[in-house]
C-alpha cells in the first residue's frame, strides 16, 4: 500500500512537471488583478473590455515581436490581502510578464511594492491614490488613469473660481477617500487661502446607510461638501443624496460624479447640479477618435464606453508598442521604451508617459449632471470645462520632492 | 457651551429622530432574532442572511410590479413572506430533525445556512449590488426643527411601533403566544402536556425569520442592496440581543435604542471616529450588566 501510494505521488508530480514545462512561452502574459464582484466591479469590467478591444486589433495585425498578447484575470475582492496573493500567483505561478490592476489603491500600493523585489512593470489602470507614482513611485510602477493630486487640483482650480467658503469633507474611510480629500482641500487652501473647512466626517467603506451622516452634515450648515468617495461609495451617496434632498440644499463635488459608469449605475434616480470631475466622457469632445472608439466599443459589447475602457485601452496600447519599441522581452528595456512614450491617436488625443513618475498625461473634465434631452437613460455633464494637463498636474519637480529626492 | 440648548438643539433633535429610525430596523431584525433565540434556544446565525434575502426580494418583487408606489408595497408584503416560506422549508427539512441533538448542532446547522444563503443570493441575483428605487410619494424631505427629515424615515418611525405592538399581541395574547412562552422556559413540560412542541417551535422560527425578511424588505430603499448586508447586521442583531438580555424582546427594543441612539449621536458629536459609539456602549453595558439589560430567559 505504502508503496502504491509512493508510485502514485511520483507520478503525480512528473505529471504536474509536465505540464507547468509545456506552458505556452511564445505570448506576452498581461495579469489583471482587479475586483470583480460588488459596486466596484462596474468599473473593472471596462477596463478588461479595453484592454481586450485593443488587444484583439493588435493581434490581428500579427501581435508583438511575433507573439501574441494574452490576458488573465483575478478577482481581489476589493481587498488589498487578497489583491497581493493573487499578484504574487500571477508572477510566481503564471509567469506573467506583466501586472496590470486595480481598482483598490491600497491594493495597487501593496502590488507595487512587491513588484519592485521582482522587478516586474505594473500598470496601475484605475488606483487613483498620488502615493502610487508620488511618494511610493518607482522604475517598475506606471499608472494609466489620473490620480488624486491631479484631480484634487483640477477640482480645487474650479471650486476657487466659486463663491463657496464654509467646506465640509466627507468620504470614505481608506487610502483613496483621504488621499483625494487632502487632494481637493490642500490645493483649494493654497489657491484660495479664505476658504474654512468646518469638519470632516470618514464613515467606513462599503456603509450603506448615508442617512445619518447627512443630516449631521447639514446640521453644521457648510456651503459646499467636498464627498471624497471612491468605487463603493459613489452610487450609494448620490442615492442617498437624492432621497433626502441633500442635493437641492447643499451643493457637493465628488471626483467621477459625472462619470457614465455612476450614471449608469442610477439612472434616473441621479440628482442634479452635483459637480465631479472626470478624464473621459464617450460624449466629450466629439472628435473622430473619440466617436469611433466608443462606436466600436459599443459594437462590441453593447454598452457606451466608461472612462475605466480607455484606461484599459491605453494599457495594452503602452504594453504592445513597449516591447514593439524595445524590440525584446527584456523588461528593462521595455521599461525604458515606455518611459516618455507619446500616444498620439488615443480618444482623447495626445498623452505621453511620463519620464520622471511614470505617470500619463490626460485631460481633465469638470462639470454639473444634469438631464439630457438625448440620452434618456442617465444624466450626463453639463457646463463642460476642459482643463489640459499641463495646467493641474504637478511638476516632475513637485513629485520627485515628495520621493526625497 | 451650555448642555441643555445643546441637547435641545434642532441637529441633535434631527439626528435622535435618525437614530430612532435605525433603531426601527434594528429591532424588527433583533426580535426575530431573540424570539428564535428565546423558545427554540438556537442563535440563528441565518438570521443576517435571511434580512439580505429580504432586501433582494425586495428588489425583484418592486421590479416585477413595476417599480413606484404599488411595486414597493408589493414588495413589503410578499418579501418577508418569501422569506418566512425559505425559513419554513429549512425548518420542516433539516432544523426539525435535530431538536433532539446536541445544542452545537443546531448552532453550527444555522451557521452552515448563513454561508448557503449568501452564496444563493451571489447566484441568483449576481455580485452587482442592486438599487430599489424609492417611491415618489416618500422621496425628498420634511423640514423638522428647521433640517430636513427625510419622509421615508419618517415612515419607519410609525412602522416600528406598528410591528412592535403586533409582536406583542402575538406572544401574549394569542393561544399560540402562551404556549411558545411557556416552552421556552420549559419545553419538556410543555411536551408532557400534550402539545406538539415541534410545531410550536416551527411556528415561531418563521415568525422569527418573517420578521428579518420584513427588515430587509424595509430597509432596501434607503442602502444599497448588496453582497455583505448579512455580515454586518448579523454582528448587530446579535450585539443588540446580548445587550438586552437573551430572549427578550422588549431587551432587544431597548438594546436596538442604545444601539441606534448612540450611531446617530455618535456621528454628529465626533464625525471622524463616530462608528465606535454603539459598539463602546455594548461594552459599557455589558461590563455593568454581564446578562443583559433585562431578564433573560436562559
Amino acid at each position: 500500500m505504502k508503496r502504491l501510494l509512493l508510485l502514485l505521488s511520483f507520478g503525480l508530480l512528473g505529471l504536474v512537471l509536465v505540464v507547468v514545462s509545456s506552458h505556452a512561452a511564445n505570448t506576452i502574459k498581461v495579469g489583471i488583478v482587479d475586483t470583480y464582484s460588488g459596486p466596484p466591479a462596474a468599473y473593472s469590467q471596462d477596463v478588461v473590455d479595453g484592454f481586450k478591444m485593443a488587444r484583439d486589433k493588435i493581434n490581428a495585425k500579427g501581435g508583438v515581436l511575433g507573439r501574441k498578447i494574452e490576458y488573465t484575470t483575478r478577482d481581489e475582492k476589493f481587498k488589498p490581502d487578497v489583491g497581493l496573493a493573487m499578484a504574487k500567483e500571477l508572477v510566481m505561478k503564471e509567469n506573467v510578464d506583466i501586472l496590470a490592476g486595480t481598482i483598490n489603491s491600497a491594493t495597487a500600493l501593496a502590488i507595487s511594492d512587491f513588484v519592485k523585489k521582482e522587478k516586474i512593470p505594473f500598470f496601475v489602470s484605475n488606483a487613483k491614490s498620488d502615493r502610487i507614482t508620488g511618494q511610493m513611485g518607482h522604475r517598475y510602477v506606471f499608472s494609466t488613469n489620473e490620480n488624486t493630486a491631479m484631480a484634487g487640483k483640477a477640482a480645487a482650480v474650479a471650486l476657487a473660481k466659486m463663491p463657496f467658503t464654509k467646506y465640509w469633507i466627507a468620504g470614505d474611510d481608506y487610502e483613496f477617500g483621504h488621499a483625494i480629500g487632502d487632494g481637493v482641500w490642500n490645493n483649494l487652501k493654497a489657491l484660495k487661502p479664505s476658504v474654512q473647512l468646518l469638519g470632516q466626517t470618514w464613515w467606513k467603506v462599503g456603509e450603506t446607510d448615508f442617512t445619518p451622516y447627512i443630516t449631521a452634515i447639514v446640521a453644521a450648515k457648510p456651503d459646499f461638501i467636498i464627498v471624497a468617495t471612491g468605487g463603493s461609495g459613489m452610487v450609494n451617496f448620490q442615492k442617498a443624496a437624492k432621497a433626502t434632498g441633500l442635493a437641492d440644499k447643499i451643493p457637493f463635488y465628488q471626483h467621477t460624479a459625472i462619470e457614465v459608469t455612476v450614471g449608469q449605475a442610477l439612472g434616473m434616480d441621479a440628482p442634479e447640479g452635483v459637480y465631479g470631475t472626470a478624464n473621459y466622457l464617450f460624449y466629450y469632445p466629439d472628435t473622430p477618435a473619440n466617436k469611433a472608439f466608443a462606436a466600436e466599443f459599443k459594437k462590441l459589447y453593447g454598452r457606451y464606453p466608461k472612462m475605466t475602457a480607455l484606461y484599459g485601452y491605453i494599457t495594452a496600447e503602452f504594453v504592445a508598442r513597449g516591447f514593439q519599441k524595445a524590440g525584446s522581452m527584456n523588461k528593462e528595456k521595455f521599461i525604458d521604451a515606455v518611459e516618455g512614450m507619446v500616444l498620439n491617436d488615443t480618444p482623447v488625443g495626445k498623452m505621453e508617459m511620463r519620464k520622471c513618475d511614470h505617470q500619463v498625461t490626460l485631460p481633465m473634465f469638470w462639470g454639473v449632471t444634469k438631464k439630457s434631452p438625448e440620452y434618456k437613460d442617465f444624466l450626463i455633464a453639463g457646463d463642460l470645462v476642459t482643463i489640459p494637463a499641463s495646467e493641474y498636474m504637478p511638476t516632475c519637480e513637485q513629485v520627485l520632492k515628495t520621493r526625497g529626492k | 457651551m451650555d448642555i441643555i440648548s445643546f441637547i435641545c438643539s434642532p441637529g441633535v433633535l434631527c439626528q435622535v429622530l435618525v437614530g430612532l429610525s435605525r433603531t426601527v430596523i434594528l429591532f424588527i431584525v433583533a426580535s426575530g432574532l431573540s424570539l428564535i433565540l428565546g423558545v427554540l434556544r438556537i442563535p440563528n446565525i441565518a438570521h443576517g442572511s435571511l434580512y439580505m434575502i429580504g432586501a433582494f426580494m425586495a428588489f425583484t418583487v418592486s421590479k416585477v410590479f413595476g417599480g413606484g408606489i404599488t411595486g414597493y408595497w408589493m414588495a413589503v408584503l410578499l418579501a418577508p413572506i418569501i422569506v418566512a416560506a425559505l425559513s419554513f422549508i429549512a425548518e420542516r427539512a433539516i432544523f426539525c430533525r435535530l431538536y433532539e441533538r446536541e445544542h452545537i448542532m443546531l448552532f453550527l446547522l444555522t451557521f452552515a445556512f448563513a454561508l448557503i444563503f449568501g452564496d444563493l443570493v451571489k447566484l441568483v441575483w449576481g455580485a452587482e449590488y442592486r438599487t430599489v428605487s424609492m417611491p415618489r410619494f416618500f422621496q425628498g424631505s420634511i423640514p423638522i426643527f428647521g433640517l430636513p427629515f427625510p419622509i421615508y424615515n419618517f415612515f419607519l418611525l410609525i412602522m416600528g411601533p406598528l410591528v412592535a405592538i403586533v409582536l406583542w399581541l402575538i406572544v401574549n395574547k394569542t393561544k399560540m403566544g402562551k404556549i411558545s412562552r411557556a416552552a421556552a422556559v420549559d419545553r419538556e413540560m410543555v411536551g408532557a402536556v400534550g402539545i406538539n412542541v415541534s410545531l410550536v417551535f416551527a411556528t415561531v422560527f418563521v415568525i422569527g425569520c418573517y420578521l428579518a425578511g420584513l427588515g430587509g424588505a424595509l430597509v432596501a430603499p434607503i442602502v444599497n442592496v448588496t453582497l455583505g448586508m448579512d455580515h454586518t447586521l448579523i454582528i448587530e442583531a446579535f450585539l443588540i440581543v446580548i445587550m438586552g438580555g437573551l430572549g427578550n424582546i422588549w431587551g432587544a427594543l431597548l438594546g436596538a435604542l442604545i444601539f441606534g441612539l448612540t450611531q446617530s449621536l455618535g456621528i454628529l458629536i465626533w464625525p471622524q471616529f463616530g462608528i465606535i459609539f454603539p459598539y463602546a456602549a455594548v461594552i459599557v453595558v455589558l461590563s455593568f450588566r454581564p446578562t443583559g439589560l433585562l431578564r433573560s430567559t436562559w
